[in-house]
């Protein structure tokens, strides 16, 4: 079975030869081959090589055409700062009020900021591994996207004093994602991930996430399915009970869960779509190889006979973790001493 | 209207986040000899007080403790600080000096710290993000400062928290406490960080402080 076959098999109720093993590991993998991040988040090339290799290090089931989550704000006119070895951050909001919206314009996503970095390597994972894994490429919630463009604080107190407007920049981040997620699938990404850590109980109450973020997450997925990706994933940190049960009405049939959620919580509480989590990723910087194990073995017993469930981490990995510990996870999750 | 009644009316308009309603009840308040002390007691305190319960049940999200934050600074400012003659209302002589570690550029949370602990009579020194541990530690120094609160959204800058004790340590300062703030650390131990506290929110920081001005 190949591991596109094995993580399928979650969704359709096969049983597959072995556990499938989801991470989420992006710019490690870079400093694992000897690259800076900044290389990574920089170079596609440099991106697939250092994803495909730390794949078949690991042997986990998963690749990502994946740099960073300012992607989408760089590409409408955001400045960033780039880190030697670090992911780039924000200089400057590049929306200081909301009528200035009419300014911005929409992405051309094969030469707009390093949107064509991350196509190109969406490509290029794609050339090499064909079908054999799933290439998951990831893009920005609406939410989190507006919120890179005002900088957070003021796009938080203009959702509350500026509805109707913030509206008119929700209705324009979702177009400028619907645009780059798209040809990141036809690029050869077979899926996208929508992370979206603004969304999350912890920043807006979960009544904002269904009245501002719902739809239109359920009109992307729509439209990805349609150019063929066969999994709507969302990825929220934090308390996420309260949205959970409302994934599923928004086209969501896998969702990334971190700590503060139970594995069996989620399980009830997502009728039916798959979830996937959630160890916490800093444990793969301060633990050790036999407490990683521990932990995974842990996660394992509570999804136990529940079906729906994809072992991973609740976010990224992070770039100071020590390898042993991701391959203790690995080995542990596939059931190996 | 009753002057309870007004209270009652300031500590809901701050907890909805109604700035300008906060604003116009403390103004009525003050027109009707209502000290400045009571209504700092009575409503932000009270406020805080109602806060602080949401935020231990894990109801409380970042937009509603942002609003509440604004509505209780627009009544600091705009109320209490002209009255008083900008001698800030102070019920402790404690200072943090706190800041965003070097490397990171979130500053939202240490806003919230700082409106929550200025509201609850502490001397806060906000020295910006992206600092460096010897800064903090420089400040703090200068400033007389009984605490250091350093935040971080990033687990790559963790190495950067360790610094600041070190620093400490090696200019002989053993009566600063260093605590820690953010989203990716909560994952980590006080001794992973070298630091004194790692606070869950803001409040879990205050109860820290006045657990430890109680020792």
């Amino acid at each position: 079975m190949t591991s596109f076959d094995r993580v399928m098999s979650i969704f359709t109720g096969d049983i597959p030869d072995l556990r499938p093993v989801v991470p989420q590991i992006f710019g490690f993998t870079a400093r694992l081959n000897g690259y800076r991040v900044n290389q990574y988040v920089t170079d596609g090339k440099v991106l697939a090589d250092s994803q495909l290799r730390t794949r078949r290090e690991m042997g986990y089931d998963i690749l990502y055409a994946f740099a960073d989550l300012l992607v989408e704000a760089e590409a409408v006119g955001c400045k960033l700062h780039y880190n030697e070895d670090a992911y780039p951050h924000l200089l400057a909001p590049v929306l200081q009020d909301l009528d200035s919206l009419e300014d911005l314009p929409l992405p051309n996503p094969e030469k707009d900021g390093r949107m064509p970095v991350l196509i190109e390597a969406a490509r290029l994972l794609r050339g090499h591994v064909r079908n054999e894994c799933i290439i998951a490429a990831c893009v920005v919630g609406p939410i989190t996207l507006a919120s890179h463009l005002m900088g957070i604080e003021r796009f938080l107190y203009k959702l509350i004093d500026e509805p109707a407007k913030v509206n008119k920049l929700l209705d324009y981040t979702e177009k400028v994602v619907e645009i780059y997620g798209s040809e990141l699938l036809r690029a050869g990404a077979h899926c996208l991930i929508v992370f979206d850590p603004v969304s999350s109980p912890d920043v807006i109450p979960s009544s904002y996430f269904l009245k501002f973020e719902s739809e239109r997450l359920k009109r992307l997925y729509k439209h990805f399915s349609f150019l063929g990706s066969p999994i709507s994933w969302i990825s929220i940190a934090g308390p996420t009970q309260r949205i959970i049960p409302h994934y599923k009405e928004s086209g969501i049939n896998l969702a990334t869960i971190d700590y503060e959620v139970s594995i069996s919580e989620a399980l009830s509480l997502s009728k039916g779509i798959v979830i996937n989590g959630n160890l916490k990723p800093y444990d793969f910087v301060s633990d050790n190889p036999e407490d990683i194990k521990e932990k995974t073995e842990a996660c394992l017993r509570e999804a136990e006979g529940r079906g729906s469930f994809i072992i991973g981490t609740g976010c990224e990995i992070p770039l100071e973790a020590r390898p042993d510990n991701i391959m203790a996870f690995v080995q542990a999750s596939r059931g190996l001493q | 209207m009753d002057v309870a009644f007004q209270l009652r009316d300031l500590v809901e308009a701050i907890i909805k986040g109604e700035a300008e309603a906060a604003v116009v009840i403390a103004h009525s308040l003050l027109q009707q000899d209502i000290p400045c002390e009571s209504i700092i007691e009575n409503g932000l305190t009270e406020a805080l007080r109602f806060l602080d319960t949401k935020c231990t049940n894990e109801e409380f999200n970042l937009l509603e403790i942002m609003l509440a934050g604004r509505a209780m600074v627009s009544v600091l400012d705009e109320v209490i600080a002209p009255r008083l003659l900008f001698n800030p209302p102070l019920s402790s002589n404690k200072t943090i000096v706190i800041g965003t570690i070097k490397g990171d550029i979130h500053d939202l949370g240490k806003q919230i710290v700082r409106t929550l602990f200025r509201a609850r009579g502490f001397r806060v020194i906000d020295i910006g993000k992206d600092v460096e541990p010897v800064d903090f530690v420089r400040v703090a120094i200068i400033e007389g400062a009984s605490y250091i609160g350093v935040s971080s959204l990033l687990t790559l800058n963790i190495p950067f928290i360790r610094e600041i004790k070190r620093i400490l340590r090696n200019e002989g300062v053993n009566n600063i406490k260093v605590i820690a703030g953010g989203a990716a650390i909560q994952q980590a131990r006080p001794e992973d960080l070298d630091v004194d506290y790692i606070a869950k929110d803001a409040f879990d920081a205050l109860h820290y402080l006045n657990r430890d001005l109680k020792e």
